[in-house]
């Protein structure tokens, strides 16, 4: 028995131990070639660890590339984009969890439906509408586009959440003489702070590391980091170290903000659907 | 005048309702539900409803980037099921997504199993190995392109030197290679998803089923059997459901590791809705490509809103 759970340990922590390789390997190569000087790169035999530890990298990128203006455009767009749709989903959650009216069960159905669809199937026609709207090659264009991606999400994902905490507070201060926005306001929000926070923060994200209407709606060199990142490969030349010195900075915040809301997201990465 | 005066009364009448407190608790309920809701339903119908039913409509004309298009009936769809490269787009896709979402459900069940044994400095482990989940995709696409390189590219190099391999993958340039290269990539991305939901599903399983399960002696592989597995079924189906929409609408990976090359070995939809579209300026055959994989997808969508709303419930 004992010699069979020891054996069953040592299996648990050898995955581990590969899994873990797996996972960590290209991070640990993206961090590496960051911090190599251009001839290294170029060598036929790469060197797995740098020879000579250099910030010529990131030094080229910010000093050679339009990388700080793509990566203020992406901040722009993903913050703007984050808040004008936590702004609407939540009032649209609250609508939906707590006021019972005819066709809500409806349109519950249709913001699933609408997370659901991928943004492949109508990036042309949505693409159209920019154009007509005179929205193309801006900002503009692309805050009118992501909230596509970033509303349906939000709003099914604090709808779930909404219906989950209790009532009674909320009953009391209708009680009260409170207002049904009143509740919301100072009962409602104040209890669902961390889901609401987590909330804006993947959106955040979901904005963050968006390419392809970016790629399409975009023109130039007024771009955001991921279409930005992408364009210094031209043809074979490619300066993998400043490319990896944009991937780890595109990363930083990415993985900052997912650490502090893990705990939130990953029972909304199964559309609230999973309980535990 | 009459008639907007006629219709404006009980309108009128309903907001001094309002204001004085008249109209029934319901009907201000019901109301202000309604207005909250008003404005993503509004601009989902927008950008969403209203692209879907155009597209439609473009995918009966010949419209191109900068000129209107005439009414072709399904010349465009009859077009695309004569022609190879659609069918290839097809396959392609298919196999993509068929033996990514398998090896990301093998993957997952795996980090799932592992990750809910009583191991030392558990939530560490689980945060690095949430990581290839966490960073932006075009990082995961770039770096990967980066170790796949011909030239400099640690993969070859390592194998090389291991003497796992006496000549270098070409890992892009050739057709079967590419697909498998994309395909990693996906699963590399895709596994935490898959591990992460999958572990919640294992640590909703009480301890008394395996211990009762122990007691009337069934061995591992039958307590993973008949207590594991129903245990993570629920879980599991709507993950892959979900990835599995994904994954056949996947874009960037694709695009930037292979333009859909060699010889149209990679392309999917998504490659192939974007090359007509924008770089061939033949917007509607774009959207013909794109709304071929809308029955598939509906299929999809209805099996997920299903298990979603059952799992609410």
């Amino acid at each position: 028995m004992k010699i069979r759970r020891l054996t069953g340990c040592a299996v648990s922590y050898f995955l581990l131990f590969v899994m873990l390789f797996i996972a960590l390997a290209p991070i640990y190569w993206m961090l590496v070639t960051s911090l190599k000087g251009e001839s290294e790169i170029y060598k036929l035999v790469p060197t797995l660890w740098p020879k000579e530890l250099t910030w010529e990298g990131y030094t080229n990128l910010v000093g050679n590339t339009g990388f700080m203006s793509w990566l203020k455009n992406s901040a722009i767009v993903a913050l703007a984009v984050s808040a004008v749709s936590l702004f609407f989903s939540v009032l649209a959650a609250y609508g939906l969890a707590r006021l019972r009216f005819r066709g809500r069960q409806a349109i519950g159905t249709l913001i699933l439906v609408a997370y659901l669809l991928p943004p492949t199937l109508l990036f042309i026609p949505l693409y159209i509408l920019i154009t007509r709207l005179h929205l193309q090659s801006s900002m503009q264009g692309l805050i009118f586009a992501y909230p596509t991606i970033t509303i349906p999400y939000a709003t099914w994902v604090l709808t779930s959440y909404f219906t989950s905490i209790s009532v009674d507070f909320e009953e009391a201060a209708l009680i009260d003489g409170c207002s049904r926005l009143g509740a919301l306001r100072r009962i409602v929000i104040p209890l669902s702070a961390p889901a609401i926070v987590s909330t804006f923060i993947f959106c955040f994200t979901l904005c963050w590391s968006e390419f392809l209407f970016a790629l399409v709606i975009l023109t130039g060199a007024n771009s955001t980091v991921p279409v930005g990142l992408a364009g210094l490969i031209l043809g074979d030349v490619a300066r993998w170290n400043q490319i990896m010195a944009g991937a780890i900075i595109t990363s930083i915040p990415v993985v900052i903000l997912y650490t502090l809301a893990s705990r939130y997201i990953v029972s909304g990465l199964t559309l609230g659907g999973v309980k535990g | 005048m009459m008639r907007a005066s006629r219709a404006g009364r009980p309108l009128q009448s309903v907001f001094s309702r309002i204001l004085t407190g008249r109209l029934s608790m319901r009907r201000q309920t019901a109301m202000l539900g309604l207005a909250l809701v008003l404005p993503v339903v509004l601009y989902l119908l927008v950008t969403q409803a209203y692209p879907f039913i155009s597209a439609l409509l473009t995918s009966l004309t010949d419209k191109r980037i900068g000129a209107p298009g005439e009414f072709i009936g399904l010349g465009n769809y009859v077009d695309l099921v004569q022609d190879e490269t659609f069918l290839h787009a097809v396959r392609n896709s298919i196999l993509f997504t068929a033996s990514s979402i398998l090896l990301k459900l093998v993957f997952g069940v795996v980090m799932a199993l592992v990750l809910n044994q009583e191991l030392r400095f558990r939530s560490l482990w689980r945060a690095l190995l949430f990581l290839p989940w966490t960073i932006p995709t075009i990082v995961t696409v770039l770096t990967f392109q980066w170790m796949y390189s011909a030239t400099g590219g640690v993969i070859n190099s390592v194998l090389l030197r291991t003497d796992l391999l006496h000549r270098p993958i070409d890992w892009l340039g050739v057709p079967l290679n590419a697909m498998a290269a994309v395909v990693i990539v996906n699963v590399w991305r895709g596994t935490p998803f898959f591990g992460i939901s999958l572990l919640g599903a294992l640590q909703g399983i009480s301890r008394e089923q395996y211990e009762a399960a122990e007691t009337d002696g069934a061995n591992v592989l039958q307590r993973f059997l008949y207590v594991t597995i129903p245990g993570i079924r629920d879980v599991a189906l709507l993950v892959t459901l979900v990835s599995t929409i994904w994954t056949l609408n996947d874009f960037q990976i694709i695009w930037v590791l292979t333009r859909g090359g060699p010889a149209d070995a990679t392309q999917v939809f998504a490659t192939l809705t974007y090359t007509s579209a924008f770089l061939n300026l033949d917007l509607a055959r774009g959207i013909a490509i794109s709304m071929a994989s809308v029955p598939l997808l509906v299929l999809l969508i209805i099996g997920t809103a299903r298990s979603v709303l059952r799992q609410e419930a």
